[in-house]
């Protein structure tokens, strides 16, 4: 298992924000977390990438104990986070805000590879790579926060809620985009409430109801699911 | 890479490196026509504000609004007088030390500090600037208390074989061209700090740390660095100042000293490297030319405030900003759109 989570609780003062959630995500998979407002997705994501203290439980990396790691460090071992809102660094140019991706990696010419790529991926980025981040439009800017989560050169990408804010058809554009990451080897982490995409691009889901896994499995059984049904699909 | 995407500007840097050279040959020339000494005093103390300014925006961009800068340069001034009247050291080894000093005080205090943010961290920079002046009123014997250190030595003279020597006493200009140099040097070295990727982490952190911690950047690392670079030159701009004036007190490394720096650099616009030069400039020279109304300078400082604050959000410099973006859009609408 490429990330494991056992028991893992957080409570914001008094409040539970989860209860001993466990989760998995296997090499090379898709794993989805859905689950409505305030239900602690974002704070799973958040907890993994040490940008969180969680308040009992353990995380595993490659079979490596994480948890109160510095958030630079639990990057260096190629799980990244792409938050959710504004992800970006809207005063820097397109291009500062891909480097930036690359903040730990040392090997040049790997870093200007992975850049030609993301411009190959993303044409439009090469495009606008002078201008603010913060002029780019909503898909543009989830191309950006995407493109450089992907210069850090992850093995493990955890995504907070892509389509926030997005038109229908960049969401449609994100299954293909969240595809071609994952068949390069990226195993993807990502939390949605737009469980249309969840539910395309992903192998293996969670729901997440107020802080505690309700539903695990495979996303065929959660399609057959009268819960996930009900709940978020609305039928 | 896409052809010509250098092109538009490559040929702007190049009117910027001729417009820099210009200015700095105009600065080197200057002496030649300013003879009075307090001019070129008015001149030598913007020099000296200007580092500490520039200084001061480099910790400013990594998102940390000190109000100790004075502090650090009153640290450097005290360091390097003290060991150069104790020890008999050469000014040019005790500013460099005094440069070190403020910048492992700067550091120590970083550290610690690197746990509060925003208003807080300016709250507690405050509370480390006030001890550092609280601490040049003890030890009296050495920093002279209240009554302020005497009997710095000045620069010594130099003696380059086959030139006239320079000696530091005989007028003003030996200090004026000192400092016009060693400005120079600082703010090259700030420069390219703030175009690297130390300084795009700096500002990575200052618009958001959470993103900035999401790919990978050390926030406390880099807050820690943004110190210890801001207060090493400050130090240094201390130390220069400490063997110029040959004074010291310590009441012009206070509170009002650490927000007077911090209006120069606000003023001046913090979003542009030319910001605290030119707020340095503006401030500290024209108050002197405003000096015949003696007890209302201050309401001409202030008035200057006002205007800035209301008519220029950005500071001076983003005032050029503004236009040259005007300016740009104007030409550009000139131009009929190539189809390509």
């Amino acid at each position: 298992m490429l990330l494991r989570v056992k028991d893992l609780s957080v409570y914001y003062g008094k409040a539970m924000a989860l209860e001993n959630v466990s989760l998995e995500v296997a090499q090379g998979a898709v794993v989805t977390i859905i689950g409505a407002n305030g239900a602690g997705k974002s704070t799973i994501l958040k907890v993994l990438s040490g940008l969180w203290p969680s308040t009992s439980g353990e995380v595993y990396f490659d079979n490596k104990k994480i948890e109160g790691m510095e958030p630079y460090e639990i990057v260096s071992l190629g799980l990244v986070h792409i938050p959710e809102g504004r992800r970006l660094f809207p005063y820097l140019n397109v291009l500062e805000n891909l480097k930036l991706g690359a903040s730990l990696r040392k090997d040049k010419e790997g870093i200007k590879q992975d850049l030609e790529g993301v411009f190959t991926h993303f044409p439009i980025l090469r495009d606008r790579r002078k201008q603010k981040a913060g002029s780019l439009s909503g898909g543009e800017q989830m191309m950006l926060a995407i493109a450089r989560g992907l210069m850090s050169k992850p093995r493990l990408l955890l995504m907070d809620e892509p389509t926030l804010g997005l038109a229908p058809v960049m969401v449609v554009e994100l299954v293909s985009v969240i595809q071609a990451i994952n068949k390069t080897g990226v195993s993807v982490l990502l939390v949605e409430q737009n469980v249309f995409l969840a539910l395309q691009v992903a192998h293996r889901g969670y729901v997440l109801e107020v802080g505690k896994v309700i539903l695990e499995g495979n996303i065929d059984q959660f399609r057959d699911s009268d819960l996930v049904k009900r709940a978020y699909l609305g039928e | 890479m896409v052809a010509g995407e250098h092109a538009p500007s490559g040929g702007r840097n190049w009117i910027k490196t001729v417009a820099y050279a210009g200015l700095i040959i105009l600065l080197f020339l200057l002496p030649l026509f300013v003879d009075s000494v307090y001019y070129l005093h008015t001149f030598i103390i913007t020099l000296i504000y200007t580092i500490a300014a520039c200084s001061l925006r480099t910790i400013l961009i990594s998102g940390q609004l000190s109000i100790a800068h004075a502090a650090f340069m009153g640290l450097g001034a005290y360091v390097s007088s003290i060991f150069a009247r104790e020890l008999n050291w050469t000014p040019w080894l005790t500013i460099p030390l005094g440069g070190v000093s403020a910048m492992v005080v700067g550091v120590l205090a970083g550290y610690p500090l690197t746990r509060v943010r925003a208003i807080y961290f300016s709250m507690v920079s405050l509370f480390v600037g006030l001890a550092i002046v609280a601490l040049m009123g003890v030890f009296q014997k050495y920093t002279g208390g209240d009554i302020g250190l005497i009997g710095i030595p000045p620069l010594p003279s130099i003696t380059i074989p086959g030139l006239p020597t320079i000696n530091f006493l005989s007028s003003k200009i030996p200090y004026y061209y000192f400092f016009l140099l060693l400005t120079v040097f600082c703010l090259m070295i700030l420069h390219s700090l703030e175009n690297s990727r130390i300084g795009m982490s700096w500002k990575a952190i200052a618009q958001s740390y959470l993103v900035a911690s999401s790919v990978g950047i050390n926030e406390a690392g880099f807050r820690v660095l943004a110190l210890a670079v801001g207060c090493f030159f400050a130090g240094i701009a201390g130390a220069g100042y400490a063997h110029y004036n040959m004074v010291l007190t310590r009441s012009s490394f206070g509170f009002l000293s650490s927000v007077n720096l911090l209006i120069y650099v606000l003023v001046g616009g913090t979003g542009s490297f030319f910001g605290p030069i030119i707020g340095t400039t503006v401030l500290v020279i024209v108050p002197e030319i405003f000096r015949w109304l003696k007890t209302f300078a201050p309401f001409v400082f202030g008035g200057i405030m006002l205007l800035v604050v209301f008519f220029m959000p950005q500071g001076i410099a983003g005032l050029f900003e503004q236009v040259k973006t005007k300016f740009l859009h104007f030409q550009e609408r000139k131009k009929p759109r190539d189809v390509s």
